[in-house]
């Protein structure tokens, strides 16, 4: 290998050194501002002069942030919905389909991940003011759809790449009608790259703000909507606490992914 | 003559200009085990996909008790069939898989119990039932394959290399549990392989595939005493190769002349040659003889190489011309001892060799 780490010497010391140091950088602010939404101080001062879950309270207990909280996830959820949805059916034919200009379409259903969100938001924001869509749930549902699109595609296209199409082909000579074959056997066995899919697209949406900004209207506000506006309107350490619950339902969702991956792979 | 239980009828498959299956036309009887054998890319296995319904021919018919299976699609056609590839359900228990075919055709669940009990009997497989395909071998994967296929009681058998991706010993071993599987169940089996002692093991009767068309259907036997060309006499067991030229032929004897000048007289001729024509001899390595027997031909060479094996003696032999010959003595002649494979000829019954066009 060009890079063994074996055989280094005093460069491993060096390596570990950056990648702590990289580490830190990544995950320091975020320890930081679970730690601030637990201290006493109302300016968010560090270290904490006590420890206190007021800024807990007084979030569960304001309608407003729950109501963002739950709009974000009902987003969240259908976008995840409908990505994982469109993207088995695009999956299916970027991997099985033999037409020309495949390659193209698999670029294609990709660019939201690699176009410029701000471009992507401002481009729908004014195509859905024109239809009447801005500030609706359905158009952030769209919205968030298409971001998530690409999330959905590349594990559920990775899946199934890695599925024996022979497998399919067996059912249906056991007498499975090809539909039948696809929805008994190949999605069950695919199931991992389709809930990876479903987690990733959900996540996507669910810590999304660019786009959230301008499809958000007063009554309609998600969760980061709702802290990218109190962080402008007060520096209260409620966002803090909202932050670190946006940050705690991220890992959830990250580490039970991890456990199911590791549970159904026998 | 009564009329075949499978029918293919001149089965024609193109992709493009390239034609892939020329025309085959083949009966199969009612619980034959027939072996589709050639090399890759000869039209076997593009025969067996159109028998399945992967493929459809682009002209010919399939027909099964007289009733075209082609306007049938592949999931209502009812045949078994054994991928090449391990294609258990991945998220299935060894049970649920061979289940599966009977739980698409909704039979009562008693039913579907007491068959995968009968089927995991019958592939030796009845302690696994509950275990997922990823904890089964190869081998093990292949035989719950084939209780799958066989699960519906399907007239027609598929099997398309099932044992390639399995080492020499196991394949063996599977190859025993096949005989026996159609011995015990009747069912008549396709099975396409390219190796031609699985096929000479497996098969009731043989047809070699080259480039697209059925060299020679047969028994084993017929492929092996009775080759009607080259390929034939080449594909099937060890052989040797010897140029020569036509001299005459009396009576279906034919005299030829070796590049060595020497003449063999008595030669089978199964086919008329001219005179002075570019002939081919072949003769069987076990047909030599390390000691002249009554009327055998002579063939000078020069021992290469002699090896020993206890059952069996080889020797690598190399003619004036430089052809390297096989040399494997049966039996009568292996109690020679090694001195005598020093010696300068070796000699063979023209009977008992065929010649071949150049």
């Amino acid at each position: 290998m060009l890079l063994d780490y074996d055989r280094l010497g005093w460069l491993r010391v060096a390596l570990a050194g950056f990648t702590a140091l990289v580490a830190a950088f990544l995950l320091l602010p975020v320890v930081f501002i679970v730690l601030l939404s637990f201290g006493s101080s109302r300016w968010l001062a560090f270290p904490p002069p006590g420890w206190t879950l007021k800024w807990y309270q007084q979030l569960l207990a304001d309608p407003a942030w729950i109501d963002a909280a739950l709009t974000s996830a009902k987003i969240a959820a259908m976008a995840a919905i409908l990505a994982v949805a469109i993207g088995l059916f695009a999956s299916f034919s970027l991997v099985r389909g033999e037409f020309r200009g495949r390659q193209v379409l698999r670029g294609l259903l990709l660019t939201p991940m690699v176009l410029p969100v701000v471009v992507f938001a401002i481009a729908i924001y004014a195509f859905f003011l024109r239809i009447g869509l801005a500030g609706t749930t359905i158009g952030f549902v769209i919205a968030h759809t298409i971001l998530a699109l690409p999330f959905a595609i590349i594990p559920i296209t990775a899946a199934l790449e890695g599925f024996d199409k022979s497998i399919e082909d067996a059912a249906i000579v056991c007498g499975a009608s090809p539909l039948q074959a696809r929805l008994r056997i190949t999605l069950p066995s695919i199931r991992i790259g389709i809930f990876s899919a479903a987690i990733f697209a959900f996540l996507a949406s669910w810590d999304e703000v660019v786009v959230a900004i301008f499809m958000a209207s007063p009554t309609l506000q998600t969760l980061p909507v709702k802290i990218w506006g109190s962080l402008r309107a007060d520096l209260s350490p409620v966002v803090a606490a909202a932050s670190s619950l946006l940050v705690g339902l991220t890992l959830c969702l990250m580490i039970a992914t991890a456990l199911l991956r590791r549970k159904l792979s026998r | 003559m009564s009329r075949p239980f499978l029918s293919i009828r001149a089965v024609r498959k193109t992709f493009g200009a390239f034609v892939a299956v020329h025309d085959v036309t083949i009966d199969v009887p009612k619980g034959e085990f027939l072996t589709f054998l050639g090399p890759s890319g000869s039209g076997k296995s593009t025969t067996l996909y159109a028998i399945a319904g992967f493929q459809d021919p682009s002209s010919g018919d399939v027909l099964l008790e007289d009733k075209s299976l082609l306007s049938v699609p592949s999931h209502k056609r009812n045949i078994g069939m054994v991928f090449q590839r391990y294609t258990l359900f991945p998220h299935l228990s060894v049970a649920e898989n061979v289940a599966f075919p009977l739980r698409v055709r909704r039979r009562p669940d008693t039913e579907v119990k007491r068959k995968v009990g009968d089927m995991l009997g019958l592939v030796r497989l009845e302690k696994f039932a509950d275990r997922y395909p990823g904890a089964l071998s190869g081998g093990q994967q292949q035989r719950v394959a084939l209780a799958r296929a066989l699960a519906y009681d399907p007239p027609i058998l598929l099997m398309d290399e099932p044992l390639s991706a399995l080492d020499k010993k196991l394949r063996q071993e599977i190859q025993a549990e096949i005989r026996r599987i159609h011995r015990e169940t009747g069912v008549t089996i396709l099975y396409v392989t390219h190796d031609q002692e699985e096929a000479l093991h497996l098969s009731d009767r043989i047809a070699l595939f080259k480039e697209g068309r059925i060299e020679q259907i047969g028994t084993g036997e017929d492929l092996y005493l009775r080759p009607v060309s080259e390929f034939v006499a080449g594909f099937i067991g060890n052989s040797n190769f010897l140029s020569a030229e036509h001299l005459q032929t009396t009576a279906g004897a034919a005299t030829v002349r070796l590049a060595d000048g020497s003449i063999v007289t008595g030669v089978k001729a199964t086919t008329p040659f001219g005179q002075g024509q570019k002939v081919r001899l072949m003769v069987r390595p076990e047909a030599f003889r390390l000691t002249p027997g009554p009327a055998s031909a002579a063939l000078a060479v020069e021992i290469v190489d002699t090896s020993f094996f206890g059952d069996r003696r080889r020797v690598v032999a190399r003619t004036a011309g430089g052809d390297e010959i096989d040399v494997r003595p049966t039996s009568d002649a292996q109690a020679t001892d090694s001195a005598t494979t020093s010696g300068q000829r070796i000699f063979f019954d023209p009977a008992s060799a065929f010649l071949f066009p150049a």
